[in-house]
């Protein structure tokens, strides 16, 4: 739906109806906090003509944890695993941000094998996180018992060999604490940039195997053609970056249009469609998929000597002071743009930021839900739910 | 025992007896399921209870039997209470008239097919009764849709279950059974397209992937099962099971011969087991591949395409059959 | 980068803002935001970046009147999402009982992220079509961000 159709059907997203009668024909189901489909904590109330959705209105907030608040008593340097918890399905990017603008802040360098590092983590992310995407979009659709379930597995298979590469790395599978203000804080092991190749030839292989039971299904493609379109305008209207507004026929990635770290010597094929709709969105995230492939075999081949960190060794959580200033970072996450919007001068003797605000990517996609399934049924919503790929860490934050 | 009249006591021995042994075998069909499913996305199964977990089942009903007995404040007692043994109910009544072996079956009712499906078609009712009675939106939503499927779909399994009756000349299974002994299995000949209607419509009346709209667990939440729970929702996760045995007995019966043998091999209640279990082993390898349809979609099929193909064979199985002899054919 | 100039020269010549540093974003009237952003949209930046208000409580001795009283700050970016991507920033400084005009009728998304600052700061939005909570359940008390409010007050039952 359209801004303009919206405004004709009298469609006021994001309203509850006031005057909601319980007589008329219109039954309430309220999908979620608790539901197997909500990709976490997340409510939408729905307002059914029968099958049909009238009206939808969100509701988030239910994993709101005041990491804001939390980052403006703790220190620059103890901040990285806080964030790390936000978009919990990619972390190294969440880091990665967090770091970007605190270095910005305090003007900090970052040496070349520390931005290749990160950069081939960011794209390792990437992949675990759209594999991730495409286990639960498969279990959106088939159900956890069932067809679905056989994608969420193979995905998960072959996820697990990018975890265990994580794991050599930084000693964590999850939430990596490894980024740090002007670099890493772990280096690479030995014969690492073996097991990458490795590792990432078996996905490449398996690709096919994904799009067979996914973009290449009838089943699959019946579910997610035509389903929940977005129209470019409203895409940017919203805020809405990342695979999504690529979906809808913007050619716009921050890692080639702003590049950041190793971004600008490489060079990164941005993968667009044009119908956006469900489908499209699917296209565009199996094919950044392979894309990041390439660039993280790319990356691991040309990693340069060096040192890892700019910044001096950690000795002290306060040893970073800013007294004041202003940044704002922002880079390209498997959801889209993640800003950070940072603010010096705050407690701790300014080793604290005075505010931290965090753009989440997945806040801005979920505005588009209620212009998005009015008119569908519940089974689009919860298909348009899977293909927006909302993280609720990082959308409340 | 003379107060008895034979057929009833004919109908008690060997309808327990068929009972007991398909509900074993839907119980370990379960396990094959799991174990099954399990290869095929690169994990085990069950294997810790029992060799290779072939206890399974038992632990399942075990901890089923030990649960809460809940019944929500505002739902319907008397419905709520009776769906679940109902649909079990109907689906083994189902089984009544299939012949396993050339006289093994518990009654050979001159109206067999037809008992089949209207059975069939009071199938739909426990479920659409359970969501109604659950005061539950989504069960609600459940029912509603799984009435839909039921009742759209018994219209191309029903046609389509003409096919042999018409080439038979009866609606007695076994006398359709004997048909094709003599003859040919029909799914080998012009019953092939029938064959795969009816396959499609059962597995449609069944609520399996990809039909299973109605428990479509990643909207509904577990749709007409949600308020269910201990053995009562045991008794709807069996019957689904069971429903699913059952469609592949009657299948093999009426398509693919039966307890006939194939290549002049002995005939035998062990042909009719590999068939269903055959079946049934398809049905399951479709479940665990394939994601579902949206209601739509699935009406569609099912109007569009399925019934004026099943209409379309019935004419020409009609035709064949008349034309025939005149053809001088088999 | 010629957008980066582009927007300098914008802002000198029809906002009057003066003073440019790279370490803050420029700083414009409360009164000319709407028109800024409707200026910017026009030119290209029809991608909404962010919103973020900022509570900077009373300084005592200040020669300026906001600061001495306490105000807000609320830093607003748009990205053009052209070739070369820049995102254009700029800060408003706002009494604590003023009202920022919402950019909510050329930018729908600032639908929810306005409300997300009135929720977590207090910072209210003239001409908002609902402004009510977001985050926080819709009888909190306070607003967490202002920098007087202690991280660790109960808020029974929620905390």
């Amino acid at each position: 739906m359209t801004l303009a159709s919206a405004a004709r059907l009298g469609v006021d997203p994001h309203r509850d109806l006031t005057d909601y009668d319980p007589e008329a024909d219109l039954m309430v189901l309220n999908m979620g906090p608790q539901h197997p489909s909500t990709h976490g904590v997340f409510r939408v109330k729905l307002y059914l003509d029968g099958e049909t959705i009238v009206r939808a209105v969100p509701y988030v907030g239910y994993l709101h944890r005041g990491v804001e608040k939390l980052l403006e008593e703790l220190t620059f340097v103890q901040a990285t695993p806080i964030v790390d918890k936000n978009d919990y399905v990619s972390p190294m990017t969440n880091e990665q941000a967090i770091n970007m603008a605190f270095e910005a802040l305090l003007e900090v360098e970052v040496p070349r094998r520390a931005r290749y590092m990160r950069t081939l983590f960011a794209e390792m992310s990437r992949i675990s996180s759209h594999l991730l995407w495409l286990a639960t979009f498969g279990i959106d659709m088939g159900g956890a018992l069932g067809g679905g379930t056989t994608l969420f597995l193979h995905c998960f298979r072959e996820r697990e060999s990018i975890l265990d590469l994580f794991e050599l790395v930084t000693g964590a599978r999850f939430h990596y604490n490894t980024h740090t203000i002007g670099g890493n804080r772990h280096d690479i092991p030995a014969g690492w940039a073996k097991r990458v190749h490795q590792a990432l030839d078996l996905i490449a292989s398996r690709v096919d195997e994904y799009l067979d039971l996914s973009t290449k299904n009838a089943i699959f493609v019946a579910r997610t053609r035509g389903v929940g379109t977005l129209p470019a305008k409203l895409a940017l209207e919203l805020g809405i970056t990342g695979p999504i507004l690529r979906a809808s026929g913007v050619d716009h990635d921050l890692r080639r249009d702003a590049p950041f770290h190793a971004y600008d010597e490489i060079d990164v094929k941005v993968q667009t469609e044009q119908a956006g709709d469900c489908l499209a969105r699917a296209h565009v995230r199996i094919r950044e998929l392979s894309e990041s492939i390439r660039l993280s075999k790319l990356l691991v081949d040309g990693l340069p000597e060096g040192p890892i960190c700019g910044g001096r060794p950690i000795k002290n959580p306060t040893q970073f002071k800013a007294k004041d200033g202003q940044a704002y970072v922002a880079l390209e996450t498997p959801r889209g743009e993640l800003g950070t919007y940072v603010i010096g001068g705050g407690g701790n003797k300014g080793a604290s930021p005075y505010r931290l605000k965090i753009r989440p990517p997945s806040l801005h996609a979920l505005a588009a839900m209620p212009y998005l399934l009015v008119g569908g049924t519940i089974s689009d919503a919860v298909v348009i739910l899977g293909s927006l790929d909302p993280i609720m860490g990082e959308a409340d934050r | 025992m003379n107060a008895i009249h034979p057929i009833v006591l004919h109908g008690l021995i060997y309808g327990g007896a068929i009972a007991t042994v398909l509900l074993t075998l839907t119980a370990w069909g379960i396990w094959f399921e799991r174990k099954f499913a399990g290869r095929m996305q690169s994990r085990l199964g069950p294997t810790l209870v029992g060799w290779v977990g072939l206890l399974q089942p038992l632990a399942d009903a075990a901890k089923l039997l030990q649960k809460e007995d809940l019944i929500p404040d505002q739902a319907d007692r008397t419905l709520y209470l009776a769906s679940p043994p109902l649909t079990v109910f109907f689906t083994l009544a189902t089984v009544a008239v299939i012949p396993f072996s050339v006289d093994v079956a518990v009654a050979n009712l001159p109206i067999g097919v037809l008992w089949i499906l209207a059975l069939g078609g009071l199938m739909v009712f426990p479920v659409w009764t359970a969501g109604w009675a659950s005061a539950n939106k989504y069960a609600l939503l459940g029912g509603m849709r799984a009435v839909a499927q039921g009742i759209s779909y018994e219209i191309p399994m029903v046609l389509s279950a003409l096919v042999p009756v018409i080439f038979a000349g009866s609606m007695d299974v076994n006398e359709i059974v004997t048909w094709q002994a003599e003859h040919h299995w029909l799914v080998l000949g012009p019953g092939l397209f029938a064959f795969v209607i009816f396959f499609v419509s059962s597995l449609a009346e069944a609520n399996r992937i990809p039909f299973d709209i109605p428990e479509a667990e990643s909207e509904l939440v577990a749709g007409v099962t949600t308020e269910y729970s201990g053995m009562r929702f045991g008794l709807f996760y069996m019957a689904e099971y069971l429903h699913t045995l059952v469609a592949s007995a009657v299948a093999s019966a009426l398509f693919l011969g039966g307890w006939n043998g194939l290549f002049g091999l002995a005939d035998g209640i062990h042909w009719m087991l590999a068939k269903t279990l055959a079946l049934f082993f398809m049905i399951t390898w479709v479940r665990w591949s394939l994601v579902r349809f949206r209601s739509d979609q699935l009406m569609r099929l099912c109007w569009i395409y399925l019934v004026p193909m099943s209409l379309a064979l019935v004419m020409v199985s009609a035709l064949w059959v008349y034309y025939e002899p005149m053809l001088g054919g088999h | 980068m010629l957008k980066a100039e582009a927007y300098r020269a914008l802002l000198e010549s029809d906002f009057g803002v003066q003073e440019f540093s790279d370490k803050t974003p420029p700083c414009i009237e409360a009164s000319e935001h709407h028109r800024l952003a409707a200026t910017l949209k026009e030119r290209g930046y029809t991608l909404y970046g962010f919103v973020a208000a900022t509570h900077m409580p009373a300084v005592k001795g200040a020669a300026d009147a906001l600061e001495l009283a306490g105000h807000y700050e609320v830093a607003t970016g748009l990205r053009c999402p052209t070739e070369g991507s820049h995102i254009a920033i700029w800060r408003v400084r706002l009494g604590l009982d003023e009202e920022l005009r919402t950019l909510v009728d050329l930018f729908v998304g600032a639908d929810w992220q306005e409300r997300e600052q009135y929720d977590l700061v207090g910072v209210r939005f003239a001409d908002h079509p609902d402004l009510r909570r977001l985050m926080l359940p819709e009888d909190w008390e306070g607003h967490p961000l202002h920098r007087d409010y202690p991280i660790d007050t109960p808020h029974p039952p929620w905390r």
